[in-house]
């Protein structure tokens, strides 16, 4: 994947023609500085998020617009704004598009990792410590609050509106996405978004009793 | 140095020098108006705008809601950091904070914002929290806003548990208003969240008073001058402390929490001292007003002694009452006898929450007559009517005037509109 990106940069700058899928992750991908799979693009798409692809035969083919789109988005998106948010702000003129990218590179996108970065004040610490003790005492009733991904695919009401994780539950900014489940008062399982866990039943019973095992491992190997 | 003047008012000029005496008297917390140059002094705000987005708020309150925060987020600079979260039940940080440099991309997002779901009130003030929390400001203020139409109906549900976890956050240096709009919302709830809050409590009717509100609210955030407010108030050795109207938040036997003081306000509390006969220039009690400064997180304090003229009984009987006070603590007892009702109103016992009300009437008739006394006689009269044909209401309006004595509370009527 990252080596098919690389060989069609070359396809990048300057032409305004039609692009096919590879070709538009990789021009996205090398700006934004992260990998953008086709899951994602596809996803935006059926979110009306970015215009539908033009045909080419049975090819999809994308455009200048698609690439400022996806850009937006993504800029935006890691920023924390939810899609929600962002559809609006992806379905201006182009020339709003291009605006709004250029304002965007104006201050750096620090504002999301200064979270995590900040030597940040003691009162800060206090403060973020003690909600941090609030969430994870409660819970069962935590999942809301969090990621969604593990959500809807075991079986529990599909996630509305809810594409991305609450920035409360995001434990990085970095371009993989994380979704944190807090299981009980000081114990977090830490989910990717590429976790691939299986559905429930047989197997999800399986690749559960694996983790527990694996768990057990690590404890009785600290000991 | 700008600093509040405590003050004390007798309700009548002197203490007996024979007793024992029941000792009423106004203690008046003044803060000095805005002078010209401070506006430039604003301190920057850190906020979390967490509005419900339930079902319930479907329709105008929420295209009122939208209106109202898309005015907010006008009236920011770049100076100020703000973050929309919104609840049903589930919760969304639909902008997490960040300088207001751009209000477009915080309107965009606004418009975004539909109604459906339950209400979880606890989770949405939590991801507000911690947007506020993570951008903590150490020398401005940090705050979250809380609006709901509902009651907590997912998720922590409690209103003393979710009150004690808002009053945690408080002392770590982030305050919390609540707006409660319509007629669905759980006063109690709302006003114990504001109260632990050290923030701001509203009981909004119409949506269209959205946006007077968070005008209100920019203004008191933009003037306050202290926060974490403490009345302490020490008796000396025979005198004690027989009451304190306003039924004051306690945090030990002395200490009293009181609203923010902002520049330009006048508090008052009342209270009973009951005394033995007292001696002249014996000082009575000693009280302190304590404050935490918004920019630096100081902490300040002002003591005053309390020492009244002493005269025989006799000459003291005689006394004329300050018709000032007695007007003051009358609506004191008021707000106080409105908690009453309400309790009575609990009970299921409407009679009784009845001649509470009627009780305020008779107390506030015998005061000579004024606008204020005239205007607080018609709050009364109106609770009275609105008990027999919607107790509800009634009972929220009456919650909401009894939160005067120890909270901000926005009336319509602070409002010039």
């Amino acid at each position: 994947m990252a080596d098919s990106s690389l060989l069609s940069l070359a396809v990048a700058d300057g032409s305004p023609a039609h692009y096919g899928l590879v070709e538009l992750l990789a021009m996205a991908g090398e700006r934004l500085g992260e990998e953008i799979t086709p899951r994602t693009v596809r996803l935006y798409a059926t979110e009306g998020l970015i215009d539908r692809p033009g045909k080419d035969g049975r090819r999809a083919v994308y455009g200048q617009r698609h690439l400022l789109q996806l850009l937006l988005i993504r800029s935006l998106a890691r920023r924390g704004l939810s899609l929600t948010a962002i559809a609006p702000l992806a379905a201006c003129s182009d020339e709003e598009l291009l605006e709004q990218l250029l304002q965007l590179e104006e201050p750096p996108a620090h504002q999301v990792s200064r979270e995590s970065m900040d030597p940040s004040s003691e009162e800060q610490q206090e403060a973020l410590a003690y909600l941090h003790s609030l969430q994870s005492e409660r819970s069962p009733s935590l999942l809301p609050l969090l990621g969604s991904t593990l959500g809807s695919s075991s079986g529990s009401p599909p996630p509305r509106r809810s594409l991305f994780p609450r920035s409360a539950g995001r434990s990085s900014a970095a371009s993989s996405r994380w979704y944190r489940f807090s299981l009980a008062p000081g114990v977090e399982l830490h989910l990717s978004e590429l976790a691939s866990i299986p559905p429930a039943g047989k197997r999800r019973e399986a690749w559960l009793q694996r983790l527990v095992t694996r768990l057990r491992e690590q404890l009785s190997s600290n000991d | 140095m700008i600093s509040p003047e405590i003050k004390f008012m007798p309700l009548v000029a002197a203490v007996a020098s024979e007793g024992p005496q029941l000792v009423e008297l106004l203690i008046t917390i003044k803060t000095p108006s805005h002078s010209k140059d401070l506006p430039s002094k604003r301190p920057s705000l850190n906020l979390a705008l967490v509005i419900d987005c339930s079902g319930s708020m479907a329709g105008s309150k929420l295209s009122y809601a939208r209106k109202a925060a898309r005015y907010l987020a006008g009236e920011l600079t770049e100076r100020d950091r703000l973050a929309i979260v919104t609840f049903d039940d589930e919760v969304k940080v639909l902008v997490p904070s960040q300088p207001v440099r751009d209000p477009l991309l915080f309107i965009s997002a606004i418009n975004t914002i539909d109604a459906g779901g339950c209400t979880a009130l606890f989770d949405g003030w939590l991801a507000g929290a911690t947007q506020v929390a993570n951008q903590l400001d150490p020398g401005g203020i940090n705050r979250v806003l809380l609006l709901s139409d509902g009651q907590a109906n997912e998720g922590l549900t409690d209103s003393n548990a979710i009150a004690a976890k808002v009053r945690g956050l408080t002392q770590r240096r982030i305050s919390t208003s609540a707006f409660g709009l319509g007629l669905g919302f759980d006063e109690d709830l709302m006003g114990a969240v504001a109260t632990a809050g050290d923030g701001t409590f509203a009981q909004i009717e119409s949506p269209k008073q959205l946006a007077d509100l968070y005008a209100y609210e920019l203004r008191g955030l933009a003037s306050t001058l202290g926060r974490m407010v403490i009345l302490e108030i020490k008796t000396n050795p025979g005198a004690q402390l027989q009451d304190v109207l306003n039924d004051l938040p306690q945090s030990s036997e002395s200490n009293f929490q009181l609203p923010n003081l902002r520049y330009g306000q006048e508090l008052g509390i009342g209270i009973g001292l009951f005394m033995p006969g007292w001696l002249p220039n014996k000082e009575i009690a000693s009280v302190s007003l304590s404050w935490e400064n918004p920019d630096s997180g100081d902490r300040k304090e002002l003591t005053k002694k309390l020492v009244l003229p002493v005269k025989p009984h006799e000459e003291v009987d005689v006394l004329d009452v300050d018709c000032e006070v007695a007007e003051k603590l009358a609506f004191l007892h008021a707000n106080r006898e409105r908690r009453l009702a309400i309790e009575a109103l609990d009970r299921g016992n409407l009679s009784a929450a009845m001649v509470r009300l009627e009780a305020i009437d008779e107390r506030l008739a015998a005061l000579p007559q004024n606008e204020r006394v005239q205007r607080e006689r018609s709050l009364i009269t109106e609770k009275m009517s609105l008990l027999r044909h919607d107790p509800g209401l009634s009972r929220k309006r009456l919650r909401s005037e009894s939160l005067r004595s120890s909270l901000n509370v926005w009336e319509e009527v602070d409002e010039d509109s």
